[in-house]
């Protein structure tokens, strides 16, 4: 800087008119000035006055939690300029878009920085969670500030979903549609969930009908969306992001100490914390300013509730929720997995054993086991978007990112259930499927085998997944044992290939599995594989001998045993065209 | 204080009347009560406040509607767009199926090549007769009850519908030709 502008500068911020504005008195530039502008400022006073040299290393935190933060602010900004434009009623919300676009400087602009910095903002809030689980950060004092920040993902992402629906486009519509009627999956609470018809739940008093505020998406829901996505979700977002902040502070900022070492040097954070933070937001701004001139926010032709575009794609973020759905009834993959994977998240700091081990520093060699899992999740996650947004063509077909959606497919097989239990016809049928009847045994004793078989498989699979790991003693050398179960799972794979040409002159199977090739040994093989190493021999190797407790020995294992179950349905989908293992179909209960 | 001070001589206690509300009023158990109070006063704000959220008068579409002469109805699949449904005709009668996939609400498209309806949402594949031949849909389409008017127009009803095999082919869903 040139000496007449440092100069000016001096003068500037040692008038009467700036020193009232920061506490402190004389602007010196010692260390005590510097400690005295971050307390004494309401604004900056979020951070601590000096912090360890780790959490200010860019590597460390790489700004995912502060960017995030940053991203609510722009949202809110451009969220409340594009609220002078839009007005939520289904006469004029898609006018207003247009309004936005042609009409209004910079309506088109704001809108795509609206759009892009929600796709961002829920991109880094997935990455921070993941950054915070690979230094250990969620554990004693921190496990309760985990879950929040938890519940704030889940926000972020209903934040994104309630905004969806406002330019009233078909894009917004359908994806809002398939949305709000996971809910009505809702076991008790939505029409067509389990168990709800025994409490008198119709489409007219259900959760779906409290959230659209009517029996389809209309008028009363684009209301309720609007106020939900400007007022109710960002309120409560709000307040939970004040806790979350209020106890980093209490809890002891990032990069907690190392477990049994000296104290560590610690950095002035004004300028130096302070300065990265403004850098990384102006970055961060920049990006969003160029992206938001290239490309504009997608906006389809006005919603009609009654034609569906085809292939109809959620956002990005929820594409894996699509693609899970594929595979399972909406009870499971709508409700009961959204929200198994949310209580399991909130659930993983108790579940932890040792509250030291790994804290502070990227330790993923540390933690073997934690590590594997959580990231074999987060890997599943990515991978099920992947699937939903470069495989799916018309009609959800499966198209490789390369073929041209023009090609015609083959039209998907039948599918057939394993176990299925018809209550109004009183029968247990196995290998059922509407084409083939498969095994059939009347009356209750019909009834009474199938549930049996039912009850076996998943306590064979549960209570079994449970015992192994804790069964076999010794500890089993881990990378024999690894190609073991490759050889066994092939070996699996060949004994069934063997049993199906045998079995196969009875029509419930001939039928059912038309054909057997090394497609489907390598199906069985590749997903067996990976439920024996991840469920049997990972648990063995870390989990049998380290100081859990067995309640948190037995959630650890429920969690993994269900999150590798979808792993093993997705083949049994995939692979064989296994709609449902077990069926109910007058209670709505399907898995 | 001594020991060996003159007590004072034992008072009966005021007798209790047996009885609920005679029972004896301690602090313990207004206390008690006053939480009880509390809760029911918690739980039943909560109730209020989702009743509030479930509106009472809807402006929707009406569910009963007219779509033509029953005798020009022609065979096969006739798609209804504007009142989302498909009016079908066999050989021996015309029914109305819903075009709402049971699995998560999207409206199939029906393709005549492979006599199929495929949803493009999760790609369930249902045929003419509402019921899944493939993919995610837990259940058969819904069949919507069907009438005619005296003047031989077909008359819809969405708010009666019917999916069970038997049931769905007889009585008010379906009306012979």
């Amino acid at each position: 800087m040139p000496p007449y502008l440092t100069e000016l500068k001096d003068k500037l911020i040692n008038t009467q008119v700036w020193r009232s504005m920061f506490r402190g008195g004389a602007w010196k530039d010692t260390s005590r000035d510097r400690a005295q502008h971050i307390l004494g400022n309401v604004w900056l006073h979020l951070h601590p006055a000096r912090l360890r040299q780790r959490a200010v290393k860019f590597t460390y935190t790489w700004g995912l939690g502060g960017l995030s933060f940053f991203l609510f602010m722009i949202l809110t900004v451009t969220g409340i300029l594009l609220m002078f434009y839009y007005r939520p009623a289904v006469e004029l919300a898609y006018r207003d878009m247009k309004d936005l676009e042609f009409a209004v400087s910079l309506g088109l602009f704001m809108r795509n920085l609206h759009r892009w910095s929600a796709h961002t903002m829920v991109l880094f809030v997935i990455l921070h969670m993941v950054r915070v689980f690979l230094t250990g950060a969620y554990k004693t004092p921190r496990e309760f500030n985990w879950g929040v920040g938890v519940v704030l993902l889940v926000l972020t992402l209903f934040l994104s979903f309630t905004g969806y629906l406002l330019p009233w486009d078909q894009l917004a519509i359908w994806a809002v549609t398939v949305g709000t009627n996971m809910a009505s999956s809702t076991p008790l609470l939505g029409a067509e969930g389990p168990f709800s018809s025994l409490l008198g739940v119709t489409n007219s008093n259900d959760a779906r009908f409290a959230l659209l505020g009517g029996t389809s998406v209309g008028a009363n829901t684009l209301l309720r969306f609007y106020v939900l996505h400007c007022v109710a979700v960002p309120f409560l977002a709000g307040v939970l992001m004040i806790v979350h902040f209020w106890r980093i502070r209490k809890d002891g900022f990032s990069a907690a100490p190392l477990p049994g070492e000296p104290p560590e040097k610690k950095m002035e954070v004004w300028p130096n914390l302070v300065v990265r933070e403004y850098i990384g937001a102006i970055l961060m701004l920049i990006f969003l300013v160029g992206w938001s001139v290239l490309q504009n926010a997608p906006l389809e032709e006005l919603a009609n509730p009654n034609v569906t575009p085809n292939p109809s794609k959620a956002p990005w973020y929820f594409l894996g929720l699509q693609e899970l759905l594929v595979y399972f009834d909406p009870w499971l993959a709508g409700v009961k997995l959204p929200g198994l994977i949310m209580l399991g998240l909130i659930a993983i700091p108790y579940l932890d054993p040792d509250p030291k081990l790994g804290v502070g520093s990227y330790s993923i060699k540390e933690r073997p086991f934690a590590s594997a899992v959580f990231l074999f999740g987060v890997t599943m996650w990515f991978v099920l978007i992947a699937i939903g947004t470069f495989m799916r063509g018309p009609n959800w077909a499966w198209y490789w990112p390369w073929e041209s959606w023009a090609v015609h497919k083959p039209l998907p097989a039948p599918t057939w259930n394993l176990i299925l239990v018809d209550l109004d016809n009183k029968f247990g049928g196995f290998f059922t499927s509407q084409r083939t009847p498969g095994l059939r045994l009347n009356g209750w004793p019909g009834i009474g085998a199938a549930l049996a078989a039912a009850g076996g498989i998943f306590s064979a699979y549960f209570g079994g997944g449970m015992l192994l790991p804790k069964l076999v003693k010794g500890e089993l050398p881990f990378k024999k044992s690894l190609g073991v179960a490759a050889i066994g799972s092939l070996a699996v794979g060949v004994v069934a290939k063997t049993l199906h040409t045998f079995l196969f002159r009875f029509d419930f199977i001939g039928k059912n599995i038309p054909h057997f090739g090394l497609t489907e040994i390598f199906y069985i093989a590749a997903f067996l594989f990976v439920v024996v190493a991840m469920g049997f021999l990972l648990p063995q190797k870390y989990l049998r001998a380290s100081p859990v407790s067995p309640l948190q020995y037995a959630i650890t294992m429920l969690l993994l045993l269900m999150m590798l179950g979808v792993v093993l349905k997705m083949g049994a989908r995939l692979g064989f065209n296994i709609k449902y293992i077990f069926s109910l179909p007058g209670l709505n209960l399907n898995i | 204080m001594s020991d060996d001070a003159p007590k004072p001589p034992a008072v009966p206690g005021p007798t209790v009347p047996e009885g609920l509300f005679n029972a004896e009023f301690t602090r313990r158990g207004l206390i008690a009560g006053a939480w009880g109070a509390f809760a029911a006063f918690l739980a039943g704000s909560a109730a209020a406040s989702a009743r509030f959220m479930l509106p009472n008068v809807l402006y929707e579409p009406s569910q009963r509607f007219k779509v033509g002469k029953l005798k020009e109805i022609p065979l096969g699949v006739t798609i209804n767009k504007e009142n989302r449904v498909w009016v079908i005709r066999d050989d021996t009668g015309v029914y109305a199926l819903w075009s709402r996939c049971t699995h998560l609400g999207c409206t199939p498209n029906w393709f005549p090549a492979d006599q199929r309806f495929r949803c493009p949402c999760h790609g369930s594949n249902f045929n003419n007769q509402g019921d899944v031949i493939a993919g995610p849909a837990p259940k058969p389409l819904w069949r919507c009850s069907v009438d005619v008017t005296p003047e031989g127009d077909l008359v819809i009803d969405k708010s009666q519908m019917e999916n069970r095999p038997g049931f769905r082919d007889r009585g008010a869903f379906r009306v012979a030709v």
